[in-house]
C-alpha cells in the first residue's frame, strides 16, 4: 500500500533562555491515503510539535534538527517557504483547537474561505463564493448562503470549528491535520464535529492526522493510534488492538487512569505516579522509566527500540526484548 | 441532614443596555432548588453557559442572588451582608480550575496556604506555620516546598497547593469548580484520589462542578444536570447513567467518547445548537433540540418531578431509556482484537 506522509527520524527542539527543550526525539510515522491516524499524548509529549514540524509552522524558537518529512515524494523540510505555503491549505489542510484565535475577527467567515480558494485555485470571486457556499453546506452550517457573510464572533464555537473545517477542506487536501479539534468544544458539539470529520474523510477519501489527549476521541475516530511520551513514540498499532491489548506500561497506565463512563463509580482510580519528564533534561533511557511500575536497570541506562508486538503493533519497551525476564499479564 | 438548601435560586445578570436601550437579562441561574447533604459529593454537570459555575459562586454568596433563598447549615444567607458572612467563609472554600491563575505567583507556598488563616485570624503565627506544614503533607507535598513559588511546580502540584489552601481553615463545604480539567490525564487520577481521601478524612461536603461526565460518575454521590440555567435532572449517580429520564441527559451521556473502539457508534452528524441564553425558547428551554418535544412543551415549562428513589427530572415526557438509546449500562465487554 502506498504511503501519503512519511516522517523519518524527526528531531525538533526549542531554544529558550533556560536551555534547549528536546520536544521531539526521533519520531517515525506513516500515514496511508484515506486513513485516520491518531496521535495521543499528554502535554509535553511532543504530539503537537510533531505535526507543527510537518507543517513547518513552529514558533520562532523551534528548530527541526534532523529527519525527513516525505509528502508526495518530496521532503517538505527541503522546500522553500513559498513552496511550503503552496502545500499548506491545498494539499494539506489544518484545523486547530481554538477556532476563534485561528479566524480573523475583522473579515467575514466567507471571505476567509474565499481567500484560500483564490490563493490556491485562482478563478473569479463569484466562483469562489459559490464554492464557499458549497463548502458551508458540506460542513452543515445551516443557511449557508447567508451565514457566509457573518463575522466569526457571530458564530458559536461549534459553527466556528465547522468554518475552520470548510477552510481546511476548500482545496480538497489529501491530508487533514487536526490538532485537538474538539478540545475547546462541549461534549455534544464534540460528537458532532468528530462525526463530521469522519464523514468527510470517508466521502473525500482524505487522510487525517488527529492529535488529541483524549483516549475517548481516539477510540471514537481513529483507525490507527500512536501513543507519544517524552518526545518519543511509545506504542503504535491498530486502534482495536491497542485498546484491547496495550503492551506498553505507559499506555496501560493511561488507560487505567481514566474512568470508563459506563462503569465508573466503585473503587479507586489507578493513577500513574510522578510527573512527566522535564524536556530540558530528558532521561537518558526510557522517558517513562521514572514512573514505570515495571522499570528495570536497563530502562534508565538506554532507551529501548520499538519492538514488534504483533501485526502492525509495536511497543518501545525493554520488556518486549527477547532477553527480558518473562512478565505475566503484560497485556 | 442538609448542609446547603437552595430554594428556587435565581441569578440574573443585565447584559448590554445603554442610555436609552434596556439591558437584556441573562438568566444564568433560573429557579434552581436542591440540597447538599452533609458529607456527600454533589456533582453538577452541563455544557458551557449552563450556569453551573454561577450556581456555585452564588451558593457561597460571591454573587448576590436575584431571587430565591440559600440556607447554609440552617442559616438563611441569601441577603446576609459581607460582615455577617465572614464567620461562615471559613466553613465554605473553593478550589478553582487553573491554579496558575488562581494562585498569586509572587507569594510563596507558605504565604499562599497561610493566607486564609491570616485573613480569618486563625491561630498564632507559629501555629499557622505548623498548620501549613501539616497541610502540605496532607496534600502530598513536603514542608520543604513552603519557601518555593507556584511557577516552580508542575500543574498537578500547583493544584495540590490550591487544595491545601482551600482546606486550611477547616471548611465544611468545598466547592470544586472544574478542579482537574486543566491537568493531564495521568495526573487527574492522582488529584481525584487525593480529594476523595481528604473528603473521607475530614468529613468534607463537596460540590463538584464539571463538564467531565466520566469523572463525575466516579466521584459524585448524586449528580445534577443543568441546561441554560435550569436544573433538568437530579439523581443518585449510578441511577442517572442507568436510567436517564430527561432527553437532554440522554443526549449528553450519548455524546461521551467512550475509551473503547468496540463501543463505537457511527451516526450521521447532527447540527443542533444551544440557543442563546438571552433568547430562550418559550416553555421548556430544551425543546428546540428535543426529539420528544410537543406543543405542550412550547406552552408550559416543566417542573421538577420525583420519579422515585430520589430521581428528579423536569420534563413533560420524562421516561426511562428505550432500545436504541445511548449508553449501555452493562459492564464493558472486552473484545479480542481481530488481528491478535
Amino acid at each position: 500500500m502506498s504511503v501519503l506522509l512519511e516522517v523519518r527520524g524527526l528531531r525538533t527542539a526549542f531554544h529558550t533562555s533556560r536551555g534547549k527543550a528536546q520536544a521531539v526525539r526521533g519520531v517515525d510515522l506513516t500515514v496511508k491515503p484515506g486513513e485516520i491516524l491518531g496521535i495521543v499524548g499528554e502535554s509535553g509529549s511532543g504530539k503537537s510539535v510533531t505535526c507543527m514540524s510537518v507543517l513547518r509552522l513552529l514558533k520562532r524558537a523551534g528548530r527541526i534538527e534532523g529527519g525527513e518529512v516525505l509528502f508526495g515524494g518530496r521532503d517538505l523540510l527541503t522546500l522553500s517557504e513559498g513552496q511550503m505555503s503552496d502545500i499548506r491549505g491545498s494539499d494539506i489542510g489544518v484545523i486547530f483547537q481554538d477556532p476563534m484565535s485561528s479566524l480573523n475577527p475583522t473579515l467575514t467567515v466567507g471571505e476567509q474561505v474565499m481567500e484560500v480558494i483564490l490563493r490556491h485555485r485562482g478563478g473569479g470571486k463569484a466562483a469562489a463564493r459559490a464554492r464557499t457556499i458549497e463548502l458551508f453546506e458540506m460542513v452543515r452550517i445551516p443557511s449557508a448562503a447567508t451565514r457566509i457573510d457573518a463575522y466569526p464572533h457571530e458564530f458559536s464555537g461549534g459553527m466556528r470549528q465547522r468554518a475552520m473545517i470548510a477552510i481546511a477542506l476548500a482545496c480538497e487536501p489529501k491530508l487533514l491535520i487536526a490538532d485537538e479539534p474538539t478540545t475547546a468544544l462541549d461534549v455534544t458539539i464534540q460528537k458532532q464535529i468528530l462525526s463530521l470529520i469522519k464523514e468527510l474523510q470517508g466521502r473525500l477519501g482524505m487522510a487525517v492526522l488527529l492529535i488529541t489527549h483524549d483516549l475517548g476521541v481516539i477510540a471514537e475516530a481513529a483507525d490507527r493510534v500512536m501513543v507519544m511520551y517524552g518526545g518519543m513514540v511509545m506504542e503504535e498499532g491498530p486502534v482495536a488492538r491497542i485498546f484491547a491489548a496495550p503492551r506498553h506500561p505507559y499506555t496501560q497506565g493511561l488507560m487505567a487512569s481514566v474512568p470508563d463512563p459506563r462503569t465508573a463509580g466503585e473503587g479507586r482510580l489507578a493513577p500513574i505516579p510522578g510527573s512527566p519528564p522535564d524536556m530540558m533534561q530528558p532521561p537518558a533511557g526510557c522517558p517513562f522509566a521514572p514512573r514505570c511500575p515495571a522499570a528495570m536497570n536497563v530502562c534508565d541506562a538506554e532507551a529501548p527500540q520499538l519492538y514488534a508486538a504483533g501485526a502492525a503493533h509495536r511497543s518501545r519497551c525493554w520488556l518486549m526484548d527477547p532477553d527480558a525476564p518473562q512478565q505475566g499479564g503484560a497485556a | 441532614m442538609s448542609l446547603v438548601t437552595l430554594d428556587n435560586l435565581s441569578q440574573h445578570f443585565p447584559v448590554g443596555g445603554g442610555l436609552f436601550a434596556k439591558p437584556a437579562i441573562l438568566r444564568a441561574v433560573d429557579g434552581v432548588s436542591l440540597t447538599i447533604e452533609e458529607g456527600e459529593t454533589l456533582g453538577i454537570v452541563g455544557e458551557s453557559g449552563c450556569g453551573k459555575s454561577t450556581l456555585a459562586r452564588t451558593l457561597i454568596r460571591l454573587n448576590r442572588p436575584t431571587g430565591g433563598r440559600i440556607t447554609f447549615d440552617g442559616q438563611d444567607i441569601t441577603t446576609a451582608p459581607e460582615a455577617g458572612l465572614r464567620p461562615l467563609r471559613r466553613r465554605m472554600q473553593m478550589i478553582f480550575q487553573d491554579p496558575l491563575a488562581s494562585l498569586d505567583g509572587r507569594m510563596s507556598v507558605r504565604d499562599l496556604v497561610a493566607e486564609p488563616l491570616d485573613l480569618l485570624r486563625i491561630g498564632t503565627p507559629k501555629e499557622r506555620t505548623q498548620r501549613v506544614h501539616e497541610l502540605l503533607r496532607k496534600v502530598g507535598l513536603s514542608p520543604d516546598h513552603a519557601g518555593r513559588y507556584p511557577h516552580e511546580f508542575s500543574g498537578g502540584q500547583r493544584q495540590r497547593i490550591g487544595i491545601a489552601r482551600a482546606i486550611a481553615p477547616g471548611p465544611d463545604l468545598v466547592i470544586c469548580d472544574e478542579p482537574i480539567s486543566a491537568l493531564d490525564v495521568s495526573i487527574q487520577a492522582q488529584v481525584v484520589n487525593m480529594l476523595q481521601d481528604l473528603q473521607d478524612e475530614l468529613g468534607l461536603t463537596c460540590l463538584f462542578i464539571t463538564h467531565d461526565l466520566s469523572m463525575v460518575r466516579h466521584i459524585a454521590d448524586r449528580i445534577g444536570v443543568m441546561y441554560l440555567g435550569k436544573l433538568v435532572e437530579l439523581a443518585p449517580a449510578a441511577d442517572l447513567y442507568a436510567r436517564p429520564l430527561h432527553p437532554y441527559t440522554r443526549k449528553l451521556l450519548s455524546a461521551i467518547p467512550v475509551p473503547d473502539p468496540a463501543a463505537r457508534r457511527d451516526e450521521a452528524p447532527a447540527t443542533d445548537e444551544i440557543p442563546s441564553p438571552l433568547d430562550l425558547p418559550s416553555g421548556c428551554r430544551f425543546r428546540s433540540r428535543c426529539p420528544l418535544a410537543t406543543e405542550l412543551c412550547a406552552r408550559i415549562e416543566p417542573e421538577m418531578a420525583d420519579h422515585g428513589g430520589g430521581h428528579l427530572a423536569a420534563c413533560h415526557h420524562a421516561r426511562p431509556p428505550e432500545d436504541g438509546d445511548p449508553i449501555p449500562s452493562n459492564p464493558r465487554t472486552k473484545q479480542e482484537s481481530e488481528d491478535a
